[in-house]
């Protein structure tokens, strides 16, 4: 029994719903490969790609150099596509091989189930962004200078709620998906435009005005700019109102994970 | 449960742990409704089903810790529990491989570990000897037997008349989402016909009228020196038949009884109504394996649900 297991029973933590989130965390955990190397190479690309190559040419973005300034929506990238992963990958998977079955016939309630799934994913978000954080931190404080962190409880909360909403999301999409390939097209044309275009590499102040007004309809940009509000402490968006709708949005999409898992939405005949 | 493929038996099971929703009645294990109790249903419920629905990213002792922990059951005491039903089913040495490098006969008998690592109060076991060679199966036997023996209730489906015939207390044959049946074995075999073939010294020139007012009797054939008599209870008929030939004087040289087998029975009560009913209606279903079954249902003919589709 590990520290870990005893204090969680000390503190009163349901044992299944404790078992099956740590079930979710060492499948992860256990496999680096999968987990933490791919998006530590991609980034260690990206920040010396549009970083460092391209970002003199770029110069600065609301007083920041421009490696510095991609910072937050890399983060944002990095925490919100490997929750989203994770959840749609954990549930669909288990569908597919039936072993999810192990949890279904369980007397885990509906609720704890889907917490279980929706933290473990969440706890994988929250420690790639915070990865791609420290190989921020590095580089640019070794090249260019140091990064502040501004809004260090923004900067909490902001990386928590869009973990726990694109972990969400992914259980939604774990449930919908019939087939392999609509995981992929979830990611490829759902999740990757949303990124792209929700302003981590651009502010929206370069944008046209028609342009700058539709990409408010993107909640990528909320996340974003609520993530580079906790670093830098300038944001596009107002932080605040950002955290308000991201909140509700969360709590919206996890209350649909639980009714979902009630009426046994694709995991039930 | 005994049924033909796509009788249902998977299906009763499945709504029974919440895989499968019924479209309507109810169904309850010990007492509790599968919907309104599924937690307590669930808990009470150790499932070895057809599928290898199993976790292949984990050793098979810690996918065992892992359903015992959804159970509640603390880690340390999961981990025993996890290396006691490896020993009892025979694969602990395999304890850290993971599932799909487990011979075929292992990975059925991991199930039957998984299904006892909750310590349920009900086992079901849903064809747990299909495929297995017989070694396997009569391993299987012994310890399914044994777990009978020590008060667990099982509830075992299988194709394989002789499994239910040696296993079972009581069989329900199932048939299109029908229960056509519940009773022992024994009384299973009691409701066939038998055959009894006297053989005779010298046959009459004309068969005397030979139990004519015992409706238990079917058919009486003479065939030169051999007389079929066709009754259910042969056994009971046979002393009444003796009897009659000795009045008759027609000297007997050899009797046989061949009493129906549990797989005529099935066979019988499985085609005999090739319509069935519609496996899609609406009327009430049940499912009841618990203790205090109040429904006013007979034990004859009940439905259950039908083979869903895919997941």
């Amino acid at each position: 029994m590990s520290v870990v297991d005893r204090a969680a029973a000390a503190v009163g933590v349901p044992t299944g719903f404790y078992t099956l989130m740590k079930r979710e965390v060492l499948r992860y955990v256990r496999r680096p490969k999968n987990t933490f190397i791919p998006p530590f190479i991609t980034n260690v690309l990206y920040f010396s790609v549009f970083g460092v190559v391209l970002g003199d040419r770029v110069g600065t973005i609301l007083g920041f150099p421009y490696i510095l300034f991609i910072l937050p929506g890399l983060v944002v990238l990095g925490a919100v596509s490997n929750a989203f992963e994770n959840g749609s990958f954990s549930i669909f998977h288990g569908r597919w091989n039936e072993y999810i079955d192990e949890t279904l016939t369980s007397p885990l309630s509906y609720a704890q189930m889907v917490w279980a799934y929706l933290l473990a994913s969440a706890l994988r978000g929250v420690l790639v962004g915070t990865l791609i954080a420290v190989l921020g931190f590095g580089i640019i404080s070794g090249l260019y200078q140091p990064v502040p962190v501004e809004q260090p409880l923004y900067l909490v909360a902001f990386i928590l709620v869009i973990s726990l909403l694109f972990s969400s999301l992914g259980i939604v999409g774990g449930l919908l998906a019939e087939d392999f390939d609509d995981l992929t097209m979830m990611n490829q044309f759902l999740l990757r435009p949303l990124v792209f275009f929700g302003a981590v590499f651009y502010s929206l102040r370069d944008l046209p005005s028609t342009l700058q007004t539709i990409s408010l309809l993107n909640p990528m940009v909320y996340m974003v700019n609520g993530v580079r509000y906790g670093f830098l402490g300038k944001a596009e968006v107002d932080p605040q109102f950002s955290l308000i709708v991201l909140t509700a949005g969360t709590a919206a999409v996890t209350l649909a994970n639980v009714w979902l898992f009630k009426t046994g939405y694709g995991l039930t005949d | 449960m005994l049924g033909p493929n796509g009788a249902g038996k998977t299906t009763f099971i499945n709504i029974l742990v919440g895989l499968v929703r019924k479209s309507g009645g109810t169904a309850r294990v010990f007492g509790h409704d599968v919907e309104d109790d599924y937690r307590q249903t669930r808990d009470a419920i150790g499932l070895a089903p057809q599928e290898f629905n199993v976790d292949r990213f984990f050793p098979i002792r810690e996918v065992l810790e892992h359903k015992a922990g959804y159970h509640g059951v603390p880690a340390n005491e999961a981990a025993d529990r996890a290396d006691e039903v490896l020993k009892q089913v025979g694969i602990y040495d395999k304890r850290d491989t993971r599932f799909d490098w487990l011979s075929g006969g292992m990975k059925r008998r991991f199930l039957l570990a998984r299904a006892l690592i909750t310590d349920p109060d009900l086992l079901i076991l849903d064809e747990p000897t299909a495929g297995v060679d017989v070694q396997l199966r009569r391993d299987l036997w012994d310890l399914v037997t044994d777990l009978n023996e020590q008060g667990k209730t099982i509830l075992l489906t299988t194709h394989y008349i002789e499994e239910a015939e040696r296993l079972c207390d009581e069989v329900a044959i199932l048939d299109s989402g029908q229960v056509r049946t519940v009773a022992t074995p024994a009384e299973l075999k009691d409701r066939g016909t038998d055959r009894i073939v006297v053989e005779l010294r010298s046959p009459p020139a004309t068969l005397p009228d030979l139990l004519s007012d015992d409706d238990r009797v079917e058919a009486v054939e003479l065939d030169g020196h051999q007389l079929t008599v066709t009754a259910r209870n042969g056994g009971l008929v046979a002393p009444n038949l003796v009897r009659e030939l000795d009045r008759a004087d027609i000297e007997i040289v050899d009797l046989e009884i061949t009493r129906t087998s549990l797989e005529e029975i099935f066979v019988e009560l499985t085609s005999s109504d090739e319509t069935g009913n519609d496996i899609d209606s609406d009327d009430e279903a049940t499912g009841d394996t618990g203790e205090g079954d109040d429904t006013d249902q007979p034990r004859e003919e009940q439905q259950v649900a039908p083979d869903g589709g895919q997941r």
